[in-house]
């Protein structure tokens, strides 16, 4: 076997064409890391100075009432992601900053699609870009004509004759040109790595060795389907034209039509349904602004019993902080509601979308890719997550001061001094390990590895069919 | 050493092959003429365990093809009647790449001797096969054959397309094979050069082989006579 992957390497090295091809591709490849670090260092230095500058405007605040500092909230950036060089997945259409304030839970706004029609309309020019879909097609393009080719010219006659067995020749051949799209593999990943080598931790190690696996798993799909096409059709355009086909139906149209299927299947409310269902629900509670509202007065002649006193004056605490954080305590469980809702249906649409590789394996290729490159939207709702967690801790801290600080019911005039300000805890953002996630993968991961097997036999299948003459 | 007893083969209801039987011995160069489609190739390709017949036996060394096929080839050299080397690899770099392929290792002054012996100019050893000429890739086949030490050497059409000089010097060189206990059996339509080259010649007609005969017995205009004559009948 070793035998004959060294005879197709020879054939690649020698030819001008692949050399030129090989060359150009790689160029383009480095081109496009290289863009991808710059553009991250640069997104990570506007991040870190915008965080800064917001973390300074809240540190310095002199003195201000609480409620109104929850009011006058501060901003979270999504944080890049060193990993995203490889795979943006949904990164550049989720959006980057989210407001924190009091009574309401802002949604992510300024992606970078919304903001560059070049992003908009082609998308980034990212190494997954390359691996998904040309590195294939080159496959293809290498493989299409390897057995056929021995055929027509009788050489496989002769490579049997001496010794050489049907089934080794094809998988030599499987293995010669899948090797090719590997070392491409390897060589973005040791560029990658040498670039970011001082930011490499064992997560981010971890994560990439499963990103090689799921494409060195596709690319044997590839390379497998087409050789056994070269050596079950006639002639090699049939087994270039059904590949190319496969290609297409494959890339462009299944997960398409497949992502549109289950979109319909687990519909998410519009946003103007989802809106309108969160208002309507927030209407049920409690108004923290408004100390006539049914639910305000009810909690008021609780906490009054509670206290014993008669009136709110006579409380040691204030009780427009208690009421806003009761506010808040509804807002937050409508938002659990409702968000959690919309959090169930894209969990089934993964599902479902998952399921779509058990007839194209494109699918469980870009499901890991993104997944393992923490780019997909998974992860974004990880980090709308913390995000919410972290809304939740700010505007408690800031209630709390307005509940036990010090102040009356009623004294909105209070203040607190700048310490309280600079004692709040920035945005600390987690990132999520992959093995706190990797059980969403794992099915993308085993379709890949059925799809090999399949291919496999396929091969074997293919072999003993073959005509020698 | 190679004998095939009684065989027939057919193609869809076509009948190739019709109870042929031949025996050629160590040392024997046996020419089989015939016009295409008279069952030359199918009769080789049973040889080389490609086919199966339908009935009949072929065994190379007393050994049957249709049974064990890879033993059987382990014998055989094949030099079709293209010989399409891999033209990005020199003639020494397909030779050593065959010999590999059948688990034979040689030394690179091993590999050019054999090229040498099977007549390729000691300069054209490192030249890529591209730019080789048909008689010049025949070589390198035989020296593939050669350093595989086959004991039966199975040619199609071997001087078809070789200039005379060339096709003069392969039959050097099955003359010599066969004078070291090569069997040789080689398919053309080139009655002239398989009268020189073959101690034995068998005629082959619509898969039925209708004349046999030493080609010592024959002169060439006799034989081209006699096998137009079977030709036309």
């Amino acid at each position: 076997m070793f035998q004959i992957i060294k005879n197709e390497w020879q054939f690649l090295v020698r030819s001008r064409i692949f050399l030129g091809i090989s060359i150009a591709f790689i160029a383009i490849m480095l081109l496009s890391i290289f863009l991808g670090n710059y553009q991250t260092q640069k997104q990570e230095q506007t991040h870190q100075n915008a965080k800064n500058h917001v973390r300074q405007q809240w540190v310095s605040i002199d003195e201000m009432n609480p409620h109104s500092a929850a009011h006058y909230g501060t901003f979270i950036f999504k944080p890049t992601n060193l990993l995203s060089n490889l795979d943006e997945g949904v990164n550049s259409v989720t959006g980057n900053v989210l407001r924190v304030e009091g009574h309401v839970q802002n949604e992510i706004v300024h992606s970078e699609a919304s903001q560059m029609q070049a992003v908009s309309r082609f998308g980034k020019l990212k190494p997954s870009l390359l691996l998904q879909y040309i590195v294939p097609l080159l496959l293809v393009f290498l493989a299409f004509n390897t057995v056929s080719n021995e055929k027509q010219s009788g050489r496989l006659k002769l490579l049997v004759l001496q010794g050489a067995k049907p089934l080794q020749i094809i998988l030599s051949k499987t293995l010669a040109v899948w090797l090719y799209g590997v070392l491409l593999l390897i060589f973005i990943l040791f560029v990658y790595g040498i670039l970011n080598v001082q930011s490499l931790t064992t997560d981010i190690l971890a994560r990439t060795g499963l990103f090689f696996i799921s494409y060195c798993l596709y690319y044997f799909i590839i390379s497998g389907l087409t050789v056994f096409f070269s050596s079950r059709w006639q002639n090699a355009t049939l087994a270039l034209t059904s590949m190319l086909g496969i290609w297409i139906i494959w890339t462009i149209f299944l997960p398409n039509i497949l992502m549109s299927s289950v979109e319909k299947w687990h519909k998410l409310p519009s946003r103007n349904e989802f809106q309108t269902a969160m208002k309507e629900d927030r209407s049920k509670g409690l108004d923290g602004h408004n100390p006539t509202d049914k639910r305000s007065l009810a909690l008021k002649e609780k906490v009054l019993k509670e206290y014993g006193v008669d009136s709110v004056s006579q409380l040691p605490i204030n009780f427009d902080g208690m009421r806003m954080q009761a506010d808040e305590d509804y807002g937050n469980s409508v938002w659990d509601k409702h968000f959690g809702n919309n959090r169930s249906v894209l969990k089934k649409q993964k599902q479902s979308f998952q399921l779509g590789g058990i007839v194209n394996p494109f699918i469980s290729l870009q499901n890991t890719s993104m997944g393992f490159m923490a780019s997909d939207n998974l992860h974004h709702q990880e980090f709308l997550l913390q995000v919410e967690n972290y809304r939740r801790v700010f505007i408690k801290m800031l209630n709390d001061k307005q509940i036990y600080g010090g102040s009356k019911t009623g004294d909105w005039g209070w203040k607190i001094d700048n310490a309280f300000f600079k004692s709040v805890p920035d945005f600390d953002y987690k990132p999520t390990e992959i093995s706190a996630v990797i059980s969403n993968y794992i099915l993308d991961v085993v379709l890949l590895f059925l799809w090999t097997i399949l291919v496999v036999a396929l091969i074997v299948l293919g072999t003993k069919k073959l005509k020698m003459v | 050493m190679i004998q095939i007893q009684d065989v027939s083969k057919s193609f869809k209801g076509d009948l190739a092959v019709q109870n042929l039987n031949l025996e050629i011995k160590k040392g024997d160069i046996l020419g089989l003429l015939g016009a295409n489609g008279a069952g030359k190739s199918t009769t080789i390709n049973m040889l080389l365990g490609f086919l199966k017949p339908d009935s009949g036996k072929v065994s190379i060394n007393a050994i049957d093809t249709s049974q064990n096929a890879q033993e059987t080839r382990k014998l055989i050299g094949y030099i079709p009647e293209n010989v399409n080397l891999y033209p990005y690899l020199s003639g020494l770099e397909n030779l050593d790449y065959f010999c590999k392929l059948a688990g034979l290792k040689y030394s690179k002054k091993e590999l050019e001797d054999y090229l040498s012996t099977c007549g390729l100019a000691n300069d054209a050893h490192h030249k890529k096969v591209s730019g080789y000429s048909k008689g010049m890739r025949q070589k390198v086949g035989i020296a593939i054959a050669y350093a595989k030490k086959a004991k039966v050497y199975l040619l199609d059409e071997p001087a078809s397309g070789l200039d005379p000089l060339a096709s003069n010097e392969l039959s050097l060189l099955l003359q010599k094979l066969a004078s070291e206990g090569a069997t040789i059996l080689m398919a053309s339509h080139d009655i002239f050069r398989v009268r020189e080259v073959c101690n034995r010649i068998g005629i082959l007609k619509k898969g039925i082989l209708v004349k046999e005969l030493n080609s010592k017995d024959v002169s060439a205009n006799e034989l081209e006579t006699l096998y137009l004559q079977f030709m036309q009948n």
